[in-house]
């Protein structure tokens, strides 16, 4: 036979081949990375916003039923009539019961209106009576309504509204006897010109910061989720199935093969991470005005500050998760150990999001997972503070050695060899 | 006897209060076809395990000699190891072929090199047509092939193979075992541990028995039934496997033997003047 070929690297390039040919092949793995990502985002961005659009048209066009009871029935104000009107709602007056203790007590409505709302008749009664006072005119009301009943609630809130535009007419004719407009009584100080056209930035730097408040976390997240799947596959999956016996016996070291399994889960994990936030970003820019999205202007510090801390995280993240799966003799095991770990990613990455970058203590550059965090929030938002990068890339090395390490280690058990089969 | 090609020296094996091996010395030469027979948790898949340096000893030591004489440490000899270990280890996503490239990747090999002596030992085994079929719903005879063919494809000296024909049909077994015939006839050399005791007899030269971890006898079929005093292997292992304090106890065999061991267990107690008081089937 031919004389092997040891180049530095073949033998963990060959594993990762095979381990992504396998893994491109197993439909769970699409299932999760690929599949998920791509309907789940544009159905909880596009689909569900359009949905919720479509049911806010369909219950406006629906005619509501409302009873209105006034202490004297034909004094009804003209003005209100018209509003409620085009708020599409049908009104049916009764004379207002004297001696209640205050509008809102139902009193023999209560059991009345359950009854009509379950049937449909009435969704809600509006109470009014007039008062004296030195305005032009004053009224007490009330709205009885069921809050279980969708149709109810929504009558409720169309004649909230309907009262609310009522009551500015008041305000306007009672501020006109003074000489004043609503805006100029309500809003005596007041903005002069367009409120966005006061911000200095840029549109690239506003992106920035809009990206910086999400990216990281999202990083954070999905490049721990991502890698689960596969890491547990690529080891108590093979424990599981008995083949990694087998591979154990062959030629390669187990550095070697740890080496190309990483390579495989951390280019799967990897893919499906920029996957994700692609759909994302597309799916999330639906939902806003055009042109709020820039693109962020990034100078090459940022971009390799970005590009290592993503790099070093996914290495600690890959290697933490082989590790664990690896110590598991199934797969199911291997879920259950893992499955905790994906909160002790989530947590610091949500915090790293809060944290005040101004004046920030150094100590945060250090701790794991906030470090790198912090890393890509400034990077995302142009700040190259050599100290912070200092840290933050120093540390984020050695965790990624310790990492490394615990993996090794845990690949070169004994007991590797054994299965539950 | 050939050149040596691997010797075990003094090792025992414990995984913490379980001693798997006690005191093992062997030596294996060069062109061995080598029976390892036992029970269930006797250590026949721990020395193989020993043997291919996926288990580190806990006393002693398992060491390889290259042909000019220097010893090396069995892992670092891979390259020249075939390993077909219990379970056959396929992956189901890939194809047969792709199963076998995997590992003569591993070592180094060339596809166009292993495809030619995959070929060559798909015919012997009669499975050169699916060769390219994936290995999920492979039956257990195909699966054991596919496992020995993987095994093969980088041309290794020393093959181990961990109960090779368990739960095969009678052809596949027999297409199995006239493989490994052809292996010794290339000078290869095969350590296969087996429970089949007329297997081992038709295959081996030389049959290793162990029991509780513990070598009890080694050399030819016909040097195992004369040093047992008896005319079939069967019967010899039955000698060999009895554990000492049971012998002398004068009567309490308790024992896991199915049926047709009873038979030969009654006429060796004769032979040895003991009395079975009872004997139990373990389900």
């Amino acid at each position: 036979m031919s004389e092997p070929k040891r180049w530095p690297g073949r033998v963990a390039l060959v594993v990762a081949k095979k381990e992504l040919l396998d893994l491109v092949r197993d439909w769970r793995t699409l299932v999760a990375l690929v599949l998920v990502p791509l309907i789940i985002l544009p159905l909880l961005f596009i689909a569900l916003p359009l949905f919720l659009e479509g049911e806010i048209e369909e219950l406006d066009s629906i005619q509501l039923n409302v009873v209105v009871q006034l202490s004297v029935a034909d004094d009804f104000p003209e003005a209100l009539d018209t509003l409620l009107q085009d708020a599409n709602i049908s009104l049916l007056f009764e004379q207002l019961e004297p001696g209640q203790g205050n509008l809102s007590e139902p009193g023999g409505d209560e059991e009345r209106l359950r009854l009509a709302v379950r049937n449909g008749s009435t969704h809600a009664i509006l109470r009014l009576e007039e008062t004296s006072t030195n305005s032009t005119e004053s009224w007490n009301y009330a709205i009885l309504h069921d809050s279980t009943s969708e149709l109810s609630r929504e009558a409720r809130g169309r004649l909230l509204d309907s009262i609310s535009d009522w009551e500015e007419d008041i305000m306007a004719a009672n501020l006109a006897e003074v000489g004043l407009t609503i805006d100029e009584a309500t809003n005596p100080i007041r903005w002069d010109g367009d409120f966005t056209a006061a911000d200095v930035s840029t549109a690239a730097e506003s992106a920035g910061f809009v990206l910086s408040m999400l990216i990281p976390l999202l990083i954070a997240v999905w490049s721990a989720s991502a890698a689960m799947q596969p890491s547990i596959d690529l080891t108590a999956g093979e424990r599981e199935r008995g083949t990694m016996e087998s591979l154990l016996c062959t030629a390669a070291t187990r550095m070697e093969l740890l080496f190309g399994k990483w390579l495989a889960v951390a280019i799967v994990g990897s893919g499906a991470v920029l996957l994700q936030i692609a759909i994302f970003l597309a799916a999330f820019s639906f939902l806003l005005p055009a042109g709020f999205f820039g693109i962020p202007e990034l100078g090459p510090v940022s971009i390799l500050s970005l590009v290592l801390s993503v790099i070093l995280f996914a290495t600690s993240v890959v290697a933490i998760e082989l590790a664990l799966a690896v110590r598991a003799r199934s797969v199911k095991e291997a879920g259950t150990t893992l499955a905790p770990l994906l909160m002790a990613f989530i947590a610091p990455a949500l915090f790293a999001q809060f944290v005040n970058l101004e004046g920030i203590e150094l100590w945060w550059f250090a701790a794991p997972v906030f470090n790198v965090c912090l890393a890509m929030r400034e990077a995302l938002l142009g700040i190259n503070d050599p100290v912070h990068i200092a840290i933050w890339a120093s540390t984020s090395v050695f965790y990624a050695i310790l990492a490394v390490g615990w993996a090794s280690k845990q690949f070169n058990r004994e007991d590797l060899v054994e299965s539950i089969n | 006897m050939g050149a040596p090609l691997l010797s075990v020296r003094g090792v025992s094996k414990s995984f913490g209060e379980v001693h798997a091996l006690q005191e093992v010395s062997l030596e294996f030469s060069r062109g061995d076809i080598v029976g390892l027979v036992g029970s269930n948790g006797a250590g026949k898949t721990t020395l193989l395990r020993l043997l291919c340096g996926l288990y580190r000893p806990t006393i002693g030591d398992v060491v390889h000699h290259a042909t000019d004489g220097s010893e090396h440490a069995v892992d670092s000899v891979r390259q020249n190891l075939g390993v077909v270990p219990e379970s056959t280890g396929l992956y189901h996503r890939l194809t047969a072929w792709e199963n076998i490239r995997y590992h003569s990747r591993l070592s180094g090999v060339r596809d166009s090199q292993a495809w030619n002596r995959t070929v060559r030992l798909a015919r012997a085994l009669d499975i050169e047509d699916v060769l390219h079929r994936s290995t999920r719903g492979f039956s257990k005879g195909m699966r054991q092939k596919t496992a020995l063919l993987r095994a093969l494809a980088h041309d290794p000296d020393l093959l181990l193979l961990d109960e090779p024909t368990a739960g095969l049909d009678v052809t596949s077994a027999r297409k199995v075992r006239g493989l490994v015939r052809m292996l010794q006839q290339e000078g290869r050399t095969v350590i296969y541990s087996t429970h089949h005791l007329a297997e081992a007899e038709q295959v081996c030269d030389r049959i290793i028995v162990i029991h509780n971890g513990t070598v009890r006898a080694d050399g030819s079929p016909r040097d195992l039934m004369q040093h047992t005093d008896t005319d079939s292997l069967e019967e010899a292992y039955v000698a060999l496997t009895l554990d000492a304090s049971r012998e002398v106890s004068d009567a309490e065999v308790y024992g896991w033997f199915q049926r047709k061991w009873i038979a030969l267990l009654s006429r060796f107690t004769a032979r040895k003047q003991l009395e079975i008081e009872e004997v139990t089937e373990d389900e």
